[in-house]
């Protein structure tokens, strides 16, 4: 794979890269930012950078336009408009301050391809109509923009929900909001305002105007929604509500027009939950991978904080939903970390030598779920860690060492422990669910994968150790945000919402907590082995 | 020779062996050993040294359920049938309350005191309070212990020992863990105690009167 070798006053990056995007958007996949203020078109000339060595390809017509002869001649160029094809070496002339708001990582471009909904037809109320979609979720807020006239998605952003001030869980941010109007404001405007400022960084940075945002639809879990819109988000603190609808839609959404800069006439569509613990983000990620669409029987798993998982046996959908802990997003973890710029995202073995890649090719600062999967996967094939668990005794008691950083990266006892626990709630959830529906999982013809691990993950070594059933490797297919994709179809796409409401009517929920052998099961799924 | 197979069991419980903790149980009574000897070499010699080490290294969840499993079997082989449990230590009621259907913490605890001699009534998952204090009541326990994983429990755990001094249940002394119990504070949460694991309980309930120590 041919790099790009950024030089930054801090150091050198290296980023390796699929030919086919531009340097912009590579830059925008990672913490360092160009300056800009369009949408990679050449038009704002903003983001200027100096090529150091290698061949960038001739100039375009937009560059001619924003830079002249001397610059051109000594290697200035715009990141925007510069294909990379192999190797370069840059120099960032223009560089744009941090933000709490990121791009959408490229590999969610797959949709495009991927939809299969017809698009809404709209009456223009403008030249070119936009539309947002919004997965509101716990830890994270992504948004994608579209045009409403074509059939294209112009730019996304993804960022921390600000709630995390308050507490990182659900529980915690309900029970806060329960005790005290005054919090439930609160996380309701951190929540409204983080949208604001997503949507704001989306316009300067794109160029792109947010009142011609007509129409905005915003998928979530049960409690976020319920935050969003300060409606019966006590209810959701008792298990008697999980399996039953939540009136949890807010009275006006038309009021956050302004807050976030739509269109004056903007319509604002919050898709309602099926259930206290069944939201209308795991119905988005089924309606994107289109998982009811054959008779075929296929499994959808959103891995996360609480992780959902949904079953198709051909005539209905089984969803659960199953709280292991964050340790696949990378928290709670001595040396854990989202998937972001600095964390070891894939770990191979040689010689008895831990081989790490770290995203953004930084100094490694963490590792994130997918390095953890290959990281323990690659343990027990080596005999440093049986399959309870238990290192070997030649592993010291501060952990196994895997690079050294900022700080020295090891895995601990209580990583693997936490680790274990989280893997095991995936494990029981997919295995009371193929239960419910008489299947086995050989029986499953597609596994999709959406969440936390994003494209990272390593097959074979999550079916190695357990974390998904032991099928062909082929089956398996990996997402980013699913609920994103089908907030998009749902954006976009009537038929796509008359097809959520048929899903609706097609689910059957399962309470984990209620099976009788939920102990015993969970107790299998906490080994380190294929399942 | 006992001595042998005594070691065996120890190891085979401390390692989570279930089948080889049941098999070296029937062959120790077999060879005629009392099963209070086989509880007190064996079993609790097993619970002292998975304790120990429960506090000096990082128990994993898996060793401690496989430990507990072997644990329960073990006494199965010993006790068939509830009805003739040894000479109790005394009577403990443990329950995860209403609202919280997660209950590992809660069985570990129960193994742990069952193993020590205990006698636990077991009020379940996702009990009322109410239920609880009338099990308490009916029962007398030394105490009643509350496992918690999630922080919605908290205003029904704040109740138990109000609502039991209110009927006069004033020697039951209310304990607490699990994970969204162990970091809050005794007066916050209105108990005696909070364990930050199981053998954290084990020791309190020794120290209580009528207790074992």
């Amino acid at each position: 794979m041919p790099v790009v070798t950024i030089k930054l006053d801090e150091g050198e990056r290296h980023l390796p890269f699929e030919p086919g995007v531009s340097l912009r958007e590579l830059l925008d996949t990672t913490d360092i930012r160009v300056r800009t203020a369009c949408r990679g078109i050449g038009a704002c000339g903003l983001c200027r950078v100096q090529i150091e060595a290698g061949d960038a390809g001739e100039p375009t017509p937009g560059e001619y336009l924003h830079l002249d002869d001397a610059e051109l001649a000594k290697g200035f160029r715009l990141a925007c408009q510069i294909m990379p094809t192999s190797d370069l070496q840059v120099t960032i002339l223009a560089r744009s301050p941090t933000s709490a708001w990121r791009n959408l990582p490229l590999a969610n471009r797959r949709f495009e391809y991927l939809s299969t909904f017809p698009r809404r037809n709209v009456t223009p109320k403008m030249l070119n109509p936009y539309g947002v979609a919004i997965d509101l979720g716990t830890t994270h807020i992504s948004l994608a923009l579209h045009t409403l006239i074509g059939h294209q998605r112009l730019a996304g952003r993804y960022g921390l929900n600000p709630q995390i001030a308050v507490g990182s869980d659900v529980i915690t941010r309900l029970a806060a909001a329960s005790e005290d109007a005054e919090q439930a404001r609160y996380l309701r405007d951190l929540v409204v305002n983080g949208i604001a400022e997503a949507l704001f960084d989306l316009g300067l940075r794109e160029g792109l105007n947010l009142e011609q945002i007509i129409r905005l639809t915003l998928v979530g879990n049960t409690a976020m929604i319920a935050l969003l819109s300060g409606r019966n988000y006590t209810q959701l603190l008792h298990p008697r509500y999980w399996m039953q609808a939540i009136d949890c839609l807010p009275e006006d959404p038309q009021i956050w027009i302004d807050p976030w800069g739509l269109h004056p006439e903007a319509e604002i569509v919050i898709i309602p939950p099926l259930a206290g613990f069944v939201g209308s983000d795991v119905l988005a990620g089924v309606l994107a991978m289109n998982l009811t669409d054959t008779s075929e029987p296929a499994l959808l798993i959103d891995f996360g904080t609480n992780s959902e998982m949904a079953l198709w046996d051909g005539t209905t959908l089984w969803v659960t939903s199953a709280a292991g802990g964050p340790a696949f997003e990378g928290s709670g973890l001595r040396c854990g970390m989202p998937a972001e710029p600095g964390a070891i995202y894939r770990v191979t073995l040689n010689d008895g030598v831990f081989d790490p890649l770290v995203i953004a090719d930084t100094a490694p600062r963490g590792i994130c779920g997918s390095g953890l999967v290959d990281l323990i996967a690659n343990l027990i094939s080596a005999d440093l860690l049986t399959s309870v668990g238990r290192f070997a005794p030649q592993v010291p008691n501060e952990g196994v060492f895997i690079a050294h950083g900022e700080r020295n990266i090891v895995l601990t006892r209580k990583d693997v422990d936490l680790f274990q626990r989280a893997k095991a709630a995936i494990g029981t959830g997919c295995q009371v669910l193929l239960r419910e529906a008489g299947l086995s999982a050989q029986d499953l013809g597609r596994i999709c994968l959406g969440g936390a691990f994003g494209r990272f993950l390593d097959v074979r070594n999550a079916q190695a150790i357990g974390l998904l059933p032991n099928i062909n490797p082929d089956r398996v297919e990996l997402y980013g945000n699913t609920a994103l994709l089908g907030c998009e179809d749902l954006l976009r796409s009537p038929v796509a919402c008359e097809h959520l409401n048929d899903l609706r009517t097609q689910t059957t929920m399962i309470n984990l907590g209620q099976c009788d052998d939920f102990d015993e099961l969970f107790l299998e799924n906490l080994f380190l082995q294929p399942s | 020779m006992h001595n042998a197979l005594m070691q065996k069991l120890v190891q085979a419980l401390i390692d989570g062996d279930q089948a080889t903790a049941v098999a070296q149980t029937h062959q120790l009574q077999a060879a005629g050993l009392a099963r209070e000897a086989i509880i007190t070499d064996g079993i609790e010699a097993a619970m002292t040294q998975l304790d120990a080490r429960c506090t000096v290294e990082q128990f994993n969840l898996l060793e401690i359920m496989l430990a507990g499993r072997a644990v329960m079997s073990a006494m199965k082989v010993l006790y068939p049938g509830d009805a003739a449990m040894f000479p109790s230590q005394g009577t403990i009621i443990l329950a995860s309350l209403e609202g919280d259907v997660h209950d590992l913490g809660k069985n570990i605890l129960k193994m742990v005191l069952t193993a020590k001699g205990y006698r636990v009534v077991d009020c379940g998952k996702d009990c009322p309070v109410d239920r609880l204090i009338a099990t308490a009541r009916q029962e007398a326990p030394l105490a009643v212990g509350i496992s918690g994983l999630i922080t919605t429990v908290i205003p029904q755990v704040r109740q138990v020992r109000t609502k039991m001094h209110a009927l006069g249940l004033t020697q039951i002394k209310v304990m607490a863990g699990g994970a969204a119990l162990k970091q809050a504070t005794v007066q916050s949460l209105q108990v005696d105690f909070i364990g930050e694991t199981a053998f954290d309980c084990l020791h309190y309930v020794e120290t209580l009167p009528g207790g074992a120590l």
